[in-house]
């Protein structure tokens, strides 16, 4: 079963993302609020997926996505990061910072398990 | 002047009274002789008083010419009366009569003095006409044939040296002509030199009134900094505006500085780049090129800069280039208007923050709510029912109304802070208006509008963001179903022309007032139709509508009726294939 961490400051967003996980059939592993929270369990969990709030307490969703990238023990974890921010920008830093995936707010639970379904096919055909 | 010359101008430009005025002189003298020397004595009185007489009828038509320039020309009359009288006082004084023959020498001078050869033939006639009058008028019998010849040889001396004088006379008076035309032509001249010098002194004035206005209007520009340039960037120009601006005094920048060193290197270097390193582009001036290439070429440009001040420090500037051309049109230099943006890229700044935050913060909570009420209608362990369903549809449906309001404003935001972009590429129009026909279709039953297309299936091609424009159709569409009534029609078409696309939008709605057409894209506005009818909505959909189509190089025009419908026709520039 692939294994998931979640941060948002957010509880009702992290709640949220958490039962689309659920039913998507991915492993909660950890929850958070803060972006430095995150990196922990990342570090401590090493799991497959990691969804990300960009605007969060402490580090940011774009901060945590560079720590990962640059440590080389978390190869492999594909980022998923959610943000309000809708703009060309905004996208295209998530991206230059080395995320996966760009979700905007608000989501559809009903698309994020979709797609992290879709990622996870694509990365078993891999 | 000598008195040969006084002489002349006196017979030729003198007026005839004063010609007369010898003979009358000279004339008066020999009748005083002869009444007062007893070795004179009158012969014929009666001959010598017709003299007089004579003389005194040329004298008053003298002093009539003299003053009556329109029978000026009878004056001629006057040295041959003269003539008569002379020989009539000589012939009433007898034989002592010869003694004033030399008086004749005036009237004969007279009238060769005159202008042409005939008068040499009136005074060498007149003269012996007088001579020889006493015979003539049988007051004396010539004594010898020798008489007869003093009518003929003293006459012909006469005649000869009428002739020498009138061929002096027309010699002087082609000098004198020439004189006075030379007079002229140095008096027009001189008039012209006067005329020539007064608009010299008019255009001066005009040029330093000129000259005080340019000055006084650089002088008032305080807040923008106002340089001017020669073509290699030397300073000539430097405002009181620039002086505060870049903290230099205008006598430390003109003629000394470049403008270019008021620039940041690395901007240059950069502009340089991008502009593939332009003609002109020296190792006096680096960067000067780059600052003024697009000028250069006959189109103003208008681009954030980075000033370097006196002191060092930097501000950020827009600055305005344009060229400076002479009478014939050519490149003479260049005036850089500059205008300190610091403050509005701050407040820009912190309007794109504000935007961001409102995004956020309206958007998180958002989330939750579809994303729940989602989850609720998703659940397959406990389905609600079709009530609870119905509830929850309303619920979803607000949140999407309020999430496409919190859009609405942020792409509102970006249109005004100039960060709105477009994702182009080339795309068919006719799927992106069929998508949103598609997408209104539920609407429009529901609001019981007809919806009619007419689109047409060939390939539109255009340079465009297909969600960006979908977003203007879906727009418009949606606009047209909600001021429509139960019962009308809104009909899409899609048309071409040579150089268009055209895709119109037309209701048999509730119309517009005309007075409010012009308003219409503005934001927040709201027709008065609109509110009347209590139509939801806030304002923003044309005028974001108006951004799209505009950022696409297109045009959004609107026409209606008030009671008949409004029509709106987007007009997109076609891909050249």
């Amino acid at each position: 079963m692939f294994r998931v961490v979640v941060a948002d400051d957010d509880a009702d967003i992290r709640a949220l993302v958490a039962i689309a996980m659920r039913r998507a059939g991915i492993e909660l592993v950890a929850d958070v609020a803060t972006g430095d929270a995150a990196l922990a369990a990342i570090r401590q969990h090493v799991p497959d997926i990691v969804i990300l709030d960009v605007s969060m307490p402490g580090m940011t969703g774009l901060e945590v996505t560079a720590e990962i990238r640059a440590d080389e023990s978390l190869t492999g974890i594909r980022i998923f990061l959610l943000s309000a921010g809708v703009t060309e920008a905004a996208i295209q830093a998530g991206k230059d910072a080395g995320a996966d995936e760009y979700l905007i707010k608000p989501f559809s639970p009903r698309e994020l398990a979709s797609r992290i379904s879709d990622a996870i096919k694509q990365w078993s055909a891999e | 002047m000598s008195v040969i010359t006084a002489i002349k101008n006196f017979f030729i430009g003198g007026s005839p009274i004063a010609k007369q005025s010898a003979t009358i002189g000279f004339f008066s003298a020999a009748v005083l002789l002869t009444l007062l020397l007893p070795e004179l004595q009158f012969s014929s009185i009666v001959l010598a008083w017709s003299g007089t007489l004579a003389l005194l009828l040329a004298t008053a038509l003298a002093v009539i010419c003299s003053i009556s320039p329109p029978i000026a020309h009878l004056a001629i009359l006057v040295p041959c009366i003269d003539l008569l009288a002379i020989g009539a006082l000589r012939a009433g004084v007898g034989v002592h009569g010869t003694l004033f023959s030399a008086i004749l020498v005036l009237p004969v001078v007279w009238l060769a003095s005159e202008n042409g050869k005939r008068y040499i033939a009136i005074a060498t006639i007149g003269s012996s006409v007088a001579i020889m009058l006493p015979y003539i008028v049988a007051v004396a019998v010539p004594s010898d044939p020798t008489e007869w010849l003093r009518g003929v040889f003293t006459p012909a001396v006469f005649g000869v040296a009428a002739a020498i004088i009138n061929h002096l006379s027309n010699t002087s008076r082609g000098q004198l002509a020439s004189i006075h035309r030379l007079a002229e032509e140095r008096e027009v001249m001189l008039r012209g030199a006067v005329d020539y010098t007064e608009r010299l002194r008019e255009n001066e004035e005009a040029l330093r009134a000129a000259d005080r206005l340019t000055r006084s209007v650089l002088d008032a520009v305080t807040e923008q900094s106002v340089i001017g340039t020669d073509q290699t960037g030397l300073i000539d120009v430097w405002n009181p505006g620039a002086e505060r601006m870049l903290g230099l005094a205008a006598r430390d920048a003109q003629g000394k500085r470049y403008v270019h060193e008021f620039h940041i290197d690395f901007e240059l270097q950069q502009r340089s780049k991008e502009l593939n390193y332009p003609p002109g582009e020296t190792v006096l001036n680096p960067g000067f090129s780059a600052l003024v290439e697009s000028a250069r070429l006959g189109r103003p440009e208008v681009r954030h800069w980075t000033y370097v001040r006196a002191d060092g420090s930097i501000l950020s500037v827009e600055v305005a280039v344009t060229r400076r051309v002479d009478e014939t049109g050519s490149t003479v230099g260049y005036i850089f208007v500059a205008t300190d943006v610091t403050q509005a890229l701050e407040v820009s700044r912190l309007k794109d923050e504000f935007v961001g935050l409102i995004s956020h913060e309206l958007r998180t909570p958002l989330s939750s709510i579809l994303g729940y009420l989602e989850l609720m209608s998703d659940d397959d362990e406990n389905p609600l029912s079709d009530e609870q369903l119905q509830y929850l549809g309303v619920a979803e449906r607000n949140a999407h109304r309020l999430l496409r309001l919190v859009g609405d404003l942020l792409f509102t935001a970006q249109v005004g802070s100039s960060s709105f972009t477009l994702d182009t590429a080339v795309i068919d129009v006719v799927p992106v208006v069929v998508a949103s026909l598609e997408s209104a279709g539920p609407n429009a039953a529901n609001a019981g509008v007809s919806l009619v297309a007419d689109v047409g299936a060939d390939v539109v091609l255009v340079d465009g963001d297909s969600q960006r424009l979908g977003q203007a159709c879906d727009n418009l569409i949606s606009n047209a179903i909600k001021f429509t009534p139960r019962g009308g029609t809104v009909t899409v078409a899609v048309s071409t022309t040579a150089t268009h696309v055209v895709v119109s939008i037309a209701d048999t709605g509730m119309g517009i007032p005309a007075a409010e057409l012009d308003q219409l894209f503005e934001r927040f506005f709201r027709a008065s139709t609109a509110t009347r009818a209590a139509v939801p909505g806030v304002g923003l959909g044309l005028s974001i509508t108006k951004a799209i189509v505009v950022a696409h190089d297109g045009e959004l025009d609107v026409e209606s009726e008030e009671g008949v419908g409004t029509t709106f026709i987007m007009r997109l520039p076609r891909k050249r294939s």
